[in-house]
């Protein structure tokens, strides 16, 4: 059912969110971390990057984040030319997307309810319209009882848990975690993976940079990146 | 759900108001507004006293006989007061007696009695109608046709000085005002930087959520202009009552200092004190959002 894009040729899918077109890119004169990348993620997909320390998994998901620019080649998002878009285009984009940061960053003097619903007080969304589904939805990742507490106050698996709860509040289109499993043990690593994954039976499409390739569900697409090249896609059903 | 829905209830501030980080800006900011709401109260005082000597000075003048004899001492000053009242500027004359004459003279002759037979000079005091000049030309031309001999004085000379020592007050008022001023923006801008520095972590997470960044700007430059605005009304209201407790001390003393005679605790003063925080809330949040949206737009997508 979910087939890969792995591919330069025919980019009319109208179902694609992400794509990249010959793709390089380079930290300040330095080499090319990523070279000439190109594919497609498909919306609804549920996507793992995989490879092994300084491959380039993270550089890879700011691109797709637009957190930076690629030095050559073609971005889309949501079927957006990133490179030819206004300033002002980018953070509606960004709204789309929910990032899980490595460092999870929480803002530390806002207690961890406030945390997870800044993106909608951003968009000065009403309050009333807000917190019961965020109350639900801190249950639902297992924070329920620490709605209250300060970020410093949380083991490293109920920051991650928080950090996620806040990617996913808004109901973005894409869900894009580096390494969400990096800080906790396989067991919760297990549970986080199940939360993505029915997070991606809901609709969201997943990208997910990981080490662990022990935690990729069967049925995943799988980007594998060296040396700043993709090797190898895989997809099992 | 009790327990969880207490912290709920009120949203906390996005922006975090931290009062001991903020505090040595706030002080630097309330001196300021001292500064500069001091040098705005002389400037507006010195306006108003120039304008009061000014007044004072034009519409009067003072007119010295120096008789050479008993007899002229008695009739020159009716003589002299009498030609004076021909001219059509002249409102009112006033002779001075004997003893003001004398009073005048005391710190030159000392309190030695005088010999009645000594002729002293006496004074003539000229209140001129308002906005009319004294022709001294034509009326010491008149004078010495009768042969009176008269030192004609219609204050010109030390009114001119006068004025000029006041506009060298105003001038130098308005350049200490001008860079007090400049140190205000410096100031904010320099407090905009820190505080985009020492909330790096949430202006990264409001990048990446994909925050208007308009919304962030107003977040800072509304939290800006108030903590301004706020250090700005305890400068204002330090400099307001400082002067107030200058004024009725000079007052109750007697003495008057060049420019405070004029300061009086009214409602015009009070506005031109409240113009000072009002001013530094406006520049403050000015400069923030300036310098946010600038900061933004060059890393929201490098
Ligand atoms: N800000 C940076 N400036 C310069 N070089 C960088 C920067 N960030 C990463 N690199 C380099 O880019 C390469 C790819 O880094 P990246 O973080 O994307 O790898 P990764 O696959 O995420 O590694 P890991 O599994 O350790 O997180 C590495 O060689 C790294 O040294
Ligand atoms: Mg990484």
């Amino acid at each position: 059912m979910i087939t890969p894009q792995i591919h330069t040729s025919d980019l009319e899918h109208k179902d694609e969110c992400i794509a990249f077109e010959r793709v390089s890119f380079s930290y300040q004169g330095g080499d090319n971390i990523l070279k000439n990348l190109s594919f497609s993620l498909k919306q609804g997909s549920l996507n793992f990057v995989t490879g092994p320390s300084g491959a380039g998994k993270t550089s890879l998901l700011k691109l797709m984040y637009l957190h930076m620019r690629p030095k050559s080649g073609q971005i889309n998002v949501f079927g957006q030319n990133t490179g030819m878009l206004d300033l002002l285009q980018i953070p509606p984009l960004k709204r789309r997307m929910g990032v899980v940061l490595q460092d999870f960053s929480l803002v530390d003097h806002l207690n961890v309810f406030e945390n997870i619903v800044l993106p909608l007080r951003v968009t000065a969304t009403p309050r009333a319209d807000y917190v019961q589904d965020a109350i639900s939805l801190l249950q639902w990742v297992g924070l329920g009882d620490h709605m209250a507490a300060m970020p410093e106050t949380l083991s490293g698996g109920q920051a991650q848990r928080a950090a996620i709860a806040r990617a996913i509040i808004s109901k973005p289109d894409i869900l894009i975690a580096d390494e969400p499993t990096g800080n906790v043990d396989h067991n919760i690593g297990q549970r986080l993976i199940r939360l993505f994954v029915e997070l991606n039976r809901l609709g969201t499409t997943v990208i997910i940079a990981t080490h662990d390739t022990k935690l990729i569900p069967a049925d995943a697409t799988i980007l594998r990146l060296n040396n700043g090249t993709l090797l190898q896609e895989r997809m099992q059903s | 759900m009790n327990q969880n829905s207490l912290p709920l209830a009120k949203p906390q501030p996005i922006l975090p108001i931290d009062k001991p980080k903020d505090s040595p800006l706030f002080v630097v900011l309330a001196i300021l507004a001292f500064l500069a709401t001091l040098t705005l109260l002389s400037l507006s005082a010195s306006y108003r006293s120039s304008a009061h000597w000014s007044a004072g000075l034009t519409d009067t003048a003072t007119i010295q006989i120096k008789p050479t004899s008993l007899t002229d001492e008695q009739e020159q000053p009716i003589k002299a007061r009498d030609i004076l009242l021909t001219f059509k500027s002249v409102k009112h004359v006033d002779i001075l007696s004997k003893d003001h004459s004398q009073k005048l003279l005391r710190p030159w002759l000392g309190d030695t009695p005088l010999p009645d037979a000594l002729a002293l000079p006496i004074l003539l005091h000229v209140t001129l109608h308002a906005d009319q000049k004294l022709n001294v030309r034509e009326l010491a031309t008149r004078y010495e046709q009768l042969g009176i001999r008269a030192d004609i004085d219609d204050h010109s000379h030390w009114r001119k000085n006068l004025e000029s020592r006041a506009r060298a007050i105003q001038i130098l008022s308005i350049l200490a005002f001008l860079s007090i001023s400049i140190a205000i923006i410096a100031a904010c801008v320099f407090a905009t930087h820190a505080g985009i520095t020492t909330q790096k972590t949430l202006m990264n997470v409001l990048h990446q959520i994909g925050t208007p960044p308009q919304y962030t700007a107003r977040l800072f430059s509304t939290r800006f202009a108030l903590n301004a605005f706020l250090a700005g009304c305890f400068g204002a209201l330090a400099a307001f009552v400082l002067l107030f407790i200058f004024s009725m001390f000079f007052k109750i003393s007697g003495t008057n200092i060049f420019f405070l005679p004029e300061f009086t605790f009214g409602l015009k003063n009070l506005y031109l004190s409240a113009l000072v925080p009002l001013f530094m809330a406006l520049i403050s949040g000015l400069a923030t959002w300036q310098i946010v949206m600038k900061s933004l737009l060059s890393e929201m997508y490098p």
